[in-house]
């Protein structure tokens, strides 16, 4: 997930796109809006503090949050934290990067259970925040709030649960494949489905 | 479980994303590099005031003896390693790492070895001053020290 490729001839239209930057250094601030500016974000907005952001999400759309971990006032944990948690919506559910420096294994769990879509490590070059945003395009994953938890299904990869469990989701589908309840396709039907006809529009 | 929902979300962001319009990945890596290779030197120069303003907060904490204090030094020196590895200043953002790493360790109840710090201070703001002008052996061989230093320090970390 974290090195998939992408098509840079791909087309991705940012500019009307509400993003909130927050980074408690002033000059990492600027950096991270750089990039975005050059993504063809029109207005990023900067935040230094948790509470800067706090009112940010209370004043507008935002589409894309991205975090550092370390704020002005407070921690971005505690932000994304909140944020999960305060039922603005729809930006309580906007997919949120978080922004690591020094990074232990603990700080990407804790981020992770913060309900954070993604944790990136520092530095962040260009294209590894691009390969993020274009991830999180794509990123269909289902909204989880519980007491111990808000935010994004923590299981990236829907694979089902363990052969022979049956799942605690009433939409848990089992890995194993059973018998065919209906007949397979017979050659030409599966030509068909490859052969291009000429419509008439 | 009574109290766990799972919904499903709109990706708003996809939406907008996929507008007419917009630049291709390929224009938009290389607008976000020119754009942040434009703000380098201003970036880069605030790397000494960081450093000046961590050789006070070390000097405050040390005064203090309060573990707590210790979060001064690891919040100025984490920012002083997001700038300098964003530039590829690979000597200073290793040995600010190497600082967050002490000074974590020594807030989390580990026994405080000043002179590790001090030397680490020091390090750091002769790298941030002199940055390209260290050359590349003259960096090297602060880092070895540094290196040597946390390793007694943090031995089984390393």
């Amino acid at each position: 997930m974290s090195n998939t490729p992408i098509n840079k001839r791909e087309r991705v239209n940012l500019s009307a796109a509400e993003v909130l930057l927050a980074c408690g250094d002033p000059e990492g601030l600027n950096i991270m809006a750089e990039m975005f500016h050059g993504f063809g974000v029109h207005t990023p907005r900067r935040c230094l503090t948790g509470a800067e952001g706090r009112k940010s999400v209370e004043e507008r759309i935002l589409n894309l949050i991205v975090v550092d971990s370390a704020l002005a006032d407070c921690e971005g944990y505690d932000f994304i934290h909140w944020l999960r948690r305060c039922g603005i919506e729809p930006n309580c559910h906007a997919p949120v990067i978080l922004v690591t420096g020094h990074t232990k294994p603990s700080q990407i769990f804790r981020g992770r259970d913060a309900g954070a879509s993604f944790v990136v490590r520092k530095p962040v070059a260009p294209l590894v925040m691009m390969q993020r945003i274009v991830w999180l395009l794509n990123d269909s994953r289902k909204f989880v709030t519980s007491p111990g938890y808000c935010g994004p299904d923590r299981r990236v990869k829907a694979v089902g649960p363990p052969a022979g469990v049956k799942g605690r989701r009433h939409d848990d589908l089992s890995a194993h494949v059973g018998a065919a309840t209906t007949p397979n396709l017979a050659q030409d039907e599966i030509d068909a489905l490859f052969n291009p006809k000429a419509v008439s529009l | 479980m009574k109290n766990v929902q799972v919904i499903e979300v709109e990706n708003h962001l996809a939406k907008l994303a996929r507008e007419p319009g917009g630049r291709t990945i390929e224009d938009a890596l290389r607008a976000a590099e020119e754009r942040i290779e434009s703000v380098r030197d201003i970036s880069v120069a605030s790397l000494v005031e960081k450093a000046d303003l961590m050789a006070a907060a070390t000097a405050a904490a040390r005064e203090s003896g309060d573990p707590e204090s210790f979060g001064a030094i690891y919040d100025l020196s984490n920012a002083i390693f997001g700038i300098a590895s964003a530039f590829a200043l690979n000597a200073l953002a290793e040995a600010a790492f190497s600082l967050c790493d002490l000074t974590d360790h020594f807030r989390s109840g580990g026994e405080v070895n000043w002179p590790a710090i001090d030397v680490h201070v020091d390090g750091i703001r002769l790298l941030a001053t002199l940055r390209e002008k260290a050359g590349v052996q003259g960096a090297e061989s602060i880092m070895e020290g540094l290196r040597r230093v946390r390793a007694r320090v943090l031995p089984a970390t390393t």
